[in-house]
């Protein structure tokens, strides 16, 4: 299973396979077709409750995207991301509010807490393997629940914190309309995509690759392995804190549970999950689908008068996933390619 | 003189009701490490049966007019059998191998479960009465709630009874063999699949049976599981993943940190210095006061 994964990465790479590359064109081409339709969007006669879907569903895909470096190519199970996350918002929102500091500059304040916090969690638990690190990464989100409730005079406590309205702005980075939401979010989903297939390809993501399927190995071929953890769980963190710019600005709002939560948390997995764990299509696909169902069942559950129906949904597909189609939507339809032109 | 003696009896009261709550937090945990210890699972929804075993107490007490308490050997055979359940359906093909997957999917059990109760009892938050509740007792200048000491008496008797089962009965020498080493073990003719849903239905039985007896004297809700998960890990962890007796005097520890923090420095913020406990640990040593050698 481990030799298929590390094929395929290398099929990424520099693949002499012509059917891989031809796949990887098709790809290339579906790609530019969905961007298209996105960034068209808001000219069709949609209302707001679909654009505003769609950035929801491009925020997640990126946030799922950035978790994908650490998880997906790393192989380091971080069920903790929900902290860069929420610092992200937090710092955002706060120097926002308090300061004045519009969040062009501010977001960098959350990207550079995060880089902290990382290196410190990082530095503790990077050398455990497996559970301990994500038993740390759980412990580290949950401490930060606690602690955001209790600083209510800087987070608002239970309550959250919601970004102070200035109308449409560009100063603020606020408007009334998700259009122009839409098109930052897919300027990060297509940044972000880029940045995964440079990783993917990269002397520093082969190495994160070979540090995932063997740690022992990798460090006998003179890989550092604990450099190449704690720099993938950095970049991560960045991208992660990054995005969390624009989910504050979407959203308006952060509370403690929405910021380090463990739903929250798993929400930010799904996407590389369904879509394929350390894939650059894989957050992408796997984004969509968990919007689109998030949302179909939402809209049922308002019908039927159940809330919080989602959340069974999200349940229900972790475990589809894991147990049935562990390499997501792009490992399955990868492995049939491979496999109908008889390899 | 008289505000020393003050704060010195409200650190005891904090330590010895610290104890009585950690004695708890030890039997919740118990199956966790059971579980882990024996098939390197890390139950994410266990404490989600600790919840079902909540509600049952709740059902008992609210709609059946029964004590919580009489319930006790009930709750453990249901959530034995949901536990088996599980680990037929879900666990199984993980045994031996505490992956991302194998993490993954008992999340995802876990939000099942918790939905699950929640469109069954709905998101109230729901209390129980036993025999005890309301009660006191004043000893000396301390004084302890009822349903705490008698918690507290259960699990102790409910974590002796499992060391006892693992170290006297022949079940118990092969659950131990399997948790030593599974391929040994079934050389010389233990079978290992028949031990490992025993080991899990076990570990699943304990959850429900500390729940029944936690809800005699703390409310349930569908997400309460999420909310005790830290503590029955930081339990856990302290005490050593796969040792009973030391996650035992880890959920102990939990418990006396917890109650010292709350009661001398700031009960919201209770549970922080135990987070940082579980990061010192997990840096420096991750197999806990008597835990198996690291992964």
């Amino acid at each position: 299973m481990e030799a298929a994964v590390s094929d395929q990465a290398a099929g990424n790479a520099t693949s002499p396979a012509t059917n891989a590359a031809s796949a990887h064109r098709r790809a290339f081409a579906y790609g530019l077709i969905a961007f298209a339709l996105v960034a068209c969007l808001p000219l069709l006669p949609v209302n707001n409750y679909i654009l505003a879907a769609t950035v929801r569903a491009l925020i997640f895909i990126s946030l799922g995207q950035a978790w994908n470096v650490v998880a997906g190519i790393g192989g380091l199970l971080s069920l903790g991301h929900g902290v860069f996350l929420g610092l992200g918002c937090y710092t955002t929102g706060i120097l926002f509010n308090k300061y004045g500091i519009p969040p062009w500059f501010g977001v960098w304040g959350g990207v550079v807490l995060s880089l902290l916090v990382a290196l410190v969690m990082g530095s503790m638990t990077l050398r455990m393997r497996g559970v301990f690190f994500a038993l740390a990464t759980v412990a580290a989100s949950l401490a930060m629940v606690q602690i955001s409730r209790h600083f209510v005079d800087l987070t608002g406590g239970a309550d959250g914190l919601a970004l102070k309205f200035f109308g449409n702005s560009l100063w603020a980075a606020q408007s009334r309309t998700p259009a122009p939401f839409l098109y930052a979010a897919l300027a990060f989903v297509t940044a972000y995509y880029w940045i995964t297939r440079w990783i993917l390809n990269s002397k520093f993501g082969l190495e994160m690759q070979a540090v995932r399927d063997d740690e022992v190995a990798a460090a006998a071929a003179g890989v550092a392995v604990f450099r190449t953890k704690m720099l993938g769980l950095l970049v991560s963190a960045a991208m992660t804190a990054l995005a969390a710019g624009l989910y504050m600005q979407f959203y308006m709002a952060i509370d403690p549970e929405a910021a380090f939560g463990l739903s929250q948390a798993i929400q930010l997995q799904l996407p590389a999950l369904i879509g394929g764990l350390g894939t650059a299509w894989g957050p992408i696909i796997g984004g969509a689908i968990m919007i689109f169902l998030s949302e179909v069942t939402n809209w049922g559950g308002t019908k039927v008068g159940i809330s919080g129906l989602d959340i069974f949904v999200y349940g229900l597909m972790l475990l589809a996933v894991v147990l049935y189609a562990p390499k997501g939507v792009v490992g399955t339809l990868l492995r049939n390619t491979v496999k109908g032109s008889g390899r | 003189m008289a505000g020393v003696d003050a704060a010195l009896l409200l650190a005891l009261q904090a330590i010895l009701s610290g104890i009585l709550v950690g004695g708890v937090y030890g039997v919740l945990s118990i199956g966790l490490s059971l579980a882990f210890g024996v098939m390197r699972i890390v139950n994410f929804a266990h404490g989600e049966l600790v919840m079902y075993g909540m509600y049952a107490g709740v059902i008992a007490s609210k709609n059946f007019g029964v004590d919580p308490l009489l319930i006790l050997p009930l709750s453990f055979v249901a959530m034995a059998l949901i536990g088996s359940v599980q680990y037929q359906v879900v666990f199984r093909r993980f045994v031996g191998q505490a992956t991302l997957q194998q993490l993954l999917a008992a999340i995802g059990c876990a939000l099942v479960f918790q939905m699950i109760a929640q469109m069954i009892f709905g998101a109230d938050t729901r209390t129980a009465t036993s025999v005890f509740s309301g009660q006191y007792v004043v000893f000396g200048p301390f004084f302890f709630s009822m349903s705490q000491i008698v918690a507290f008496a259960i699990a102790v008797i409910a974590t002796v009874l499992v060391e006892a089962l693992l170290r006297t009965t022949t079940w118990g020498k092969a659950v131990r063999a399997v948790a030593d080493d599974m391929e040994t073990a079934e050389l010389v003719g233990v079978n290992a699949s028949y031990i490992n849903i025993g080991a899990f239905a076990l570990s699943a039985g304990l959850a429900g049976l500390a729940g029944t007896v936690l809800v005699t004297y703390f409310p349930t809700y569908p997400s309460v599981g999420f909310s005790l998960m830290p503590i029955i890990i930081i339990a856990t962890t302290i005490g050593g993943l796969g040792s009973i007796g030391g996650t035992f005097l880890g959920g102990i520890c939990c418990g006396i940190i917890q109650q010292v923090t709350a009661m001398l420095w700031n009960s919201a913020l209770q549970d922080v210095p135990l987070y940082i406990l579980l990061m010192l640990f997990i840096a420096f040593r991750p197999t806990g006061f008597f835990g198996l050698r690291s992964e």
